[in-house]
């Protein structure tokens, strides 16, 4: 996979959608597999991004510890949120999530001495932009062997379970609160350390951008559109997507969002259960 | 004979608001009973069903399994104890396959590996007549199967004691007489019945008991002779013509 004549533009291009494969992967965690749509899921890529840079501009701290730190913080902050939140089901949950994710937003602003609030918060500068795309392609290489875990193991099970009929688990001696909450700390995690190496690579952090509800949006676009729930999904969604939109950029610089979005329907109305649902379904019929 | 108390309802009491769901119902049910349970709609007992494995918390009374009480015990850890349960309404893990569904109730009610739960798990599906269709998802199969699915489920977690929710609505007489067979084979097993039923030649030959509640109380207990004769069960529930 190595870009060994790439471009700037190429490195660049490719870095991001090792980047939204992650992110997706991450939110499939979740979604795909425990059922839980969350509307807030950029708050832990936001709380991984802050976490380190705050973490290497204050304190100094090497770039692999604070974005290690960062990540954990967004598992511990799932799991607090989580306690209330996972109470709830479908739109409540997915409700609480935005509003939380809003909220994070609110408190970096709050905490300007630290975040550097609204004026935004500077990283040490590093350019080696070949160190940035390897470490987002092992994030994705780290979420396709997660969701592979979650696919093959017990635990996974339990999850899907949940996802299928929570209470039926539930007498069927699934501790689904527990279960439900790691699987939002491992998710959330996940996008901690994502938001980590997005906040080193891009340098610069702004709370408006960290925690951007578009974010969120195009994790589960992105999900969906390759298949929730299914391994190589968000993969097959996170390309296309960017594919189409780099494409599209490229002819229609004023219209492309607009062409985006009628793809977006498109295939959501003629593909329920994703790119990946299709091709399975396909196989099935022979 | 010598009888073991294993499930024991005292004075339980379910209020949904100003609705008096269960008002004081008491049931003793013995190791190896099959005990039926009676009653028009909106009696009460999918409540009481919902009551022991802990989907409600009780207004007030308590309920005893082995002596020990299940108060603000979870689901979950209901089931771990030994007491399964089915659904009225089925609830398929519809997008797994059959096996991997009872295998959750055998990894997770009995603590099996996922291995040792796939062995289980197929030994209980060839049990309850599912074994050439472990493969296929819950929507690929007939209802009938759907409910030997959901009872193999319950069984692969275990238990001492089983809560059917009216798993014969909706089969034929010869899937019903299939469907009696299954259950004499359980409880032969040494597994309690306790089973909520509206086919009454059913529940009439294979409970050695019968309670029956109406608007939340139990007003009769006894054989199905006897249940079948109390004239209150009658009034309430039989309809004039059996009288």
């Amino acid at each position: 996979m190595a870009p060994l004549k790439a471009s700037g533009y190429w490195l660049r291009f490719l870095t991001f959608i090792f980047m939204w494969i992650g992110l997706a992967g991450s939110l499939n965690l979740l979604t795909g597999y425990t059922g839980y749509l969350d509307f807030g899921h950029v708050a832990f890529f936001g709380i991984g991004a802050y976490m380190t840079g705050v973490l290497m501009v204050h304190l100094g701290m090497p770039f692999f510890p604070a974005m290690f730190i960062g990540a954990i913080l967004a598992a511990v902050m799932a799991v607090i949120v989580g306690i209330p939140t996972m109470r709830l089901r479908g739109a409540y949950f997915a409700i609480a999530m935005l509003a939380f994710a809003e909220a994070m937003k609110q408190v970096v602003m709050e905490f300007d001495r630290f975040t550097g609030g609204g004026n935004g918060l500077s990283l040490p500068i590093y350019t080696n932009y070949l160190f940035f795309y390897y470490i987002m392609f092992s994030t994705v290489i780290l979420t396709i062997g997660v969701t592979y875990w979650f696919e093959k193991s017990k635990f996974g099970k339990a999850l899907m379970a949940i996802r299928e009929a929570e209470l039926a688990a539930e007498v069927s001696g699934v501790n689904t609160f527990r279960c439900k909450l790691v699987a939002f700390g491992i998710s959330a995690f996940i996008a901690g350390i994502i938001g980590g190496i997005y906040a080193y690579w891009m340098t610069f952090l702004y709370p408006g951008d960290a925690f951007n509800v578009l974010i969120t949006m195009r994790m589960i676009i992105m999900a969906f559109l390759g298949g929730a729930g299914t391994l190589l999904g968000p993969i097959i969604g996170a390309s296309f997507l960017a594919a189409v939109e780099e494409v599209l950029w490229a002819e229609f610089k004023y219209s492309y969002l607009i062409i985006v979005g009628f793809v977006v329907v498109f295939v959501v109305l003629v593909l329920p259960r994703g790119i990946v649902g299709l091709v399975k379904e396909k196989a099935r019929v022979k | 004979m010598f009888t073991i108390e294993i499930l024991k309802i005292y004075k339980v009491k379910k209020n949904f608001g100003e609705l008096m769901a269960l008002n004081s119902v008491e049931v003793t049910l013995n190791q190896g009973d099959i005990l039926g349970m009676i009653g028009p709609n909106g009696s009460g007992k999918t409540t009481l069903f919902n009551g022991i494995s802990g989907i409600y918390s009780l207004t007030s009374g308590e309920i005893f399994y082995k002596g020990e009480s299940l108060k603000n015990k979870s689901p979950h850890v209901i089931c771990r104890l030994g007491i399964a349960r089915t659904f009225q309404i089925v609830q398929p893990f519809s997008q797994m396959t059959i096996l991997d569904n009872v295998m959750v109730g055998a990894m997770y009610g009995q603590g099996l590996s996922l291995p040792q739960g796939r062995d289980k798990a197929e030994e209980i599906l060839r049990f309850v007549g599912l074994g050439e269709k472990i493969h296929l998802t819950p929507n690929e199969v007939t209802t009938k199967d759907r409910r030997r699915l959901e009872l193999a489920r319950a069984l692969a977690t275990d238990p001492e004691v089983i809560l059917l929710d009216e798993i014969m609505a909706g089969l034929t007489p010869t899937e019903i007489d299939e469907a009696l067979h299954l259950l004499r084979k359980i409880n032969q097993k040494g597994i309690t019945i306790f089973m909520v039923e509206h086919i009454m030649k059913a529940v009439m030959s294979i409970s050695n008991r019968i309670i029956v509640l109406n608007y939340g109380e139990k007003i009769a207990e006894g054989t199905p002779k006897e249940v079948a004769e109390n004239p209150e069960v009658i009034k309430a529930y039989l309809g004039e013509r059996y009288v």
